[in-house]
């Protein structure tokens, strides 16, 4: 359930997750484009003052490990590993940047994201894309800052100038060759988990280097074979933070590595001198190098029977558990502390609680949206049914869909049912936990297809669009052409896709959600078109063809209806 | 070829119950705290958990709601890590803390076994949906899971005269001192087939929270399992 951040948008960490131990993944790409992303950490007049503490591919590290570089994995361009009670006090803001190397702007990015994961789960995304930059060449995507707590701010701000400009605006040094700057990245320290070494980057004198190089093959790549190494194998090690969910199984180095997973003797994932779950209260452990080991202090209040080193239950000193015969059995510590953020109904539910804007149209999450009839004064129509919750007067009547509609109906059997409603208040819509798109139309146009559409303004004019030819169902597609001011709520089933309109671009009739109005449609049958056919088709689909100008889009969801 | 699947592995325990992504619950078992479970709910489980159907005081009880709605209940005992899930649905975990929560029937995933439950008939709605709706009113120190299609929506009813109206279809659980009544919003053009969709609804008023699933589906998937 990650938090969507917008630009400015800002939170405690400690709202997001109850770790500590974090993983930040930055993913931005653009057509020709690379990107050195770095992590700057700043003192509290917001210097660098002391450049160890400059996280960039010449520095993967800063001198105590709390802010690592992890390279390219799990679907982002640059990862790195914060554990923010490591960070020593001086240092009081994180700021994460991306800068073009090379010739470009950042507006030729790409819908890119920044976004902070934790235990395992997704807590924070920040996305962006090119439209929000001009002629910047660097952009501060998000920073970490200690305001009382350290907490989290969504900056996407740009900056002119490249990587040295930056840096000379955090107070920093630019060295003639940054060679110095860097330790060699294979000189792995002794108490360093080997799956978080660097990837061996090129020649660290190099001027102009390449961008985090694609996973290099010590720490990245899978392990040769299928068999899990032997324990006590020094290398090589598995690298578990290849998945953006990061949990509790790290073998520190020199022990046995285990893949959860895999056919492991220990059941757990854990190594065998760490307790099984919890750490026991008194015990003075060294911090685990583990990555999803949550640290200590983070731990609930341990109430009286949790995790009793000297009391375990029978349970614990089971062998094939995991157990080594010998070792303080932590058992099931049934832990019945508060949680994080107190206890209560209240408090457990409140991260889902109704996300108040002043906004007509307010998506809740991705499968609810909210409508404030009272903005704008005007009515909604909406998919008969799809009303779960309404507070204030609100008045629900019936709509046709009207002449259009009823050929829409006639034709395919399915008539679209609306109703209108009207009133004063806020009306929640959401059907069979699709998700959905609010679109604001501003004097555009989009299609939709009409089992796709759940609510739109009432201000809105549609017109049924009618797409002829030979194979469809029923004689032909229908569509609903929207157009006007107004907003127009869209339900994809799972994540759709946004494509561009090439001069190549088809998709299945059942699974096109919308399309920009002004590209043009053509079927294309699959007698003519047999690549394009699925194969096994039993032929009752239709491929749809897409032309149109350079900026238009298509739709698609991955469920065909 | 592990890497990927690596992450998903359980993290350590901290609490009586967690959420392991969206959609799984985990609950540490300890002897002496026993769970109440929906029947078939149980994904996994690790260690020594023994299951027990329609415990004899629950059966009392569920004499009471053997009507057609109202979930089976079992009982779990034992020391260990135990996993339930509800066909995908999204859990959602609650502390109570001496607080008291109503919830629907069909949302309810596990609760402590020494919290004070009781069955009851929300009032009022009888005559709408055919069989009447029958929720679990849970109170007392402990933990209580629950699910929802899609991730839910938590609405304050303000407390103030302004009610709030929700599909009973959509609905998962409420504050239990809020007042409930039934809503038919029907007008006549609804008797020839031309109604808006949205018959009826249960009208909340009072101090506290109303939970709602962003899904309609409210049908029960661990009831018509074979």
């Amino acid at each position: 359930m990650a938090r969507e951040f917008q630009r400015g948008h800002k939170a405690k960490i400690s709202d997001l997750t109850a770790g500590t131990d974090l993983y930040v993944g930055v993913q931005i790409s653009g057509p020709g484009l690379t990107f050195d992303i770095s992590c700057f950490g700043l003192d509290a007049d917001e210097r660098l003052s002391d450049d160890r503490y400059f996280v960039f591919f010449n520095q993967p590290k800063s001198p105590e490990e709390s802010i690592q570089l992890l390279g390219a994995q799990a679907g982002d361009t640059e990862s790195f590993r914060i554990t923010l009670d490591r960070i020593p006090p001086q240092i009081q803001k994180l700021s994460f940047t991306a800068t073009i190397d090379g010739a470009g702007q950042m507006s030729q990015v790409a819908p890119g994201y920044l976004r902070i994961v934790a235990g395992g789960e997704e807590v924070a995304r920040y996305a962006f894309n090119g439209s929000e930059f001009t002629t910047e060449r660097a952009v501060m995507l998000g920073d970490f800052y200690l305001k009382d707590v350290w907490r989290f701010a969504a900056v996407g701000q740009g900056f002119d100038g490249g990587l040295e400009a930056l840096l000379k605006n955090f107070g920093g040094e630019v060295m003639e060759e940054e060679a110095p700057a860097a330790p060699a990245p294979q000189q792995s320290q002794p108490g360093a988990a080997p799956g978080f070494a660097p990837p061996a980057f090129g020649a660290p004198a190099a001027p102009a280097p390449a961008p985090v190089p694609a996973p290099a093959p010590q720490g990245f790549a899978p392990p040769p074979g299928a068999t899990p190494p032997p324990p006590g194998a020094p290398a090589p090690v598995p690298n578990v933070h290849a998945a953006p969910t990061i949990v509790a199984p790290m073998a520190p180095p020199g022990v046995a590595p285990v893949p959860p997973p895999g056919p492991a003797p220990t059941p757990y994932g854990q190594p065998p001198q760490q307790q099984p779950y919890g750490q026991p209260p008194g015990q003075t452990a060294p911090p685990p190098p583990g990555y999803g080991q949550p640290p200590a202090p983070h731990a609930p209040a341990p109430p009286p029977g949790y995790g009793q080193p000297t009391a375990p239950p029978g349970y614990g000193q089971q062998p094939p558990l995991g157990q080594v015969p010998g070792q303080q059995p932590g058992g099931y510590g049934v832990p019945q502390g508060a949680p994080q953020g107190g206890a209560g109904v209240t408090a457990a539910l409140s991260m889902f609680k109704e996300t108040p804007t002043g906004q007509r149209w307010t998506l809740q999450n991705s499968k609810l949206v909210r409508v404030d009839l009272g903005m704008g004064g005007q009515p909604v129509l909406a998919r008969q049914g799809s009303m779960v919750l309404y507070q204030g007067k609100v008045d629900f009547g019936y709509k046709g869909a009207g002449f259009a509609g009823r050929i829409v109906g006639g034709a395919t059997g399915q008539e679209m049912q609306l109703m209108r409603c009207t009133g004063q208040g806020q009306v929640f819509l959401a059907e069979n936990a699709t998700h959905l798109h609010p679109i604001e139309l501003q004097g555009d146009a989009i299609c939709v297809s009409a089992e796709s559409v759940l609510a739109f303004d009432e201000s809105l004019q549609y017109e049924v669009r009618r797409i002829e030819g030979h194979g469809i169902p029923g004689g032909a597609l229908f569509t609903m052409q929207f157009q006007g001011t107004g907003t127009i709520v869209v339900k994809t089933h799972g994540t759709p896709v946004v494509l561009p309109v090439t001069p190549t671009t088809f998709a299945d009739a059942n699974a096109v959600v919308a399309w920009s109005a002004a590209s043009q449609v053509i079927v294309s049958s699959q007698v003519r078109m047999r690549r394009n056919a699925y194969p096994g088709d039993t032929g009752e689909s239709v491929n749809l063809q897409f032309r149109g100008a350079p900026g238009n889009f298509i739709v698609v969801q991955p469920y065909e209806v | 070829m592990y890497q990927p699947l690596a992450g998903y592995a359980p993290a350590p325990v901290t609490t009586r119950m967690e959420n392991h992504g969206d959609h799984m619950l985990k609950v540490a078992m300890q002897s002496g705290q026993d769970l109440f479970a929906r029947v078939g709910s149980m994904i996994a489980y690790e260690g020594f958990v023994q299951y027990e159907p329609n415990p004899p005081a629950v059966r009392q009880i569920a004499r009471d709601w053997m009507t057609g709605e109202g979930a089976p209940l079992m009982k779990c005992t034992g020391d260990g890590l135990l996993y339930l899930a509800d066909y995908g649905a999204n859990v959602v975990v609650i502390n109570l803390n001496g607080d008291g929560i109503s919830v629907n029937a069909t949302n309810l995933l596990a609760f402590d076994a020494h919290l004070t439950w009781g069955v009851e008939r929300v009032k009022g709605l009888a005559k709408f949906a055919g069989q009447g709706l029958w929720n679990t009113k849970i109170s007392g120190q402990g933990w209580v899971a629950l699910t929802s299609r899609g991730k839910p929506i938590v609405v304050d009813c303000g407390g103030g005269e302004d009610e709030t109206y929700v599909d009973p279809d959509a609905l998962v659980a409420w504050s239990p001192n809020l007042k409930v009544k039934g809503k038919r919003s029907f007008k006549a053009q609804s008797l020839i087939g031309r109604g808006s969709g949205e018959a009826y609804q249960m009208a909340f008023s009072g101090q506290g929270i109303v939970v709602v699933q962003p899904s309609e589906d409210s049908t029960d998937r661990l009831r018509f399992r074979g």
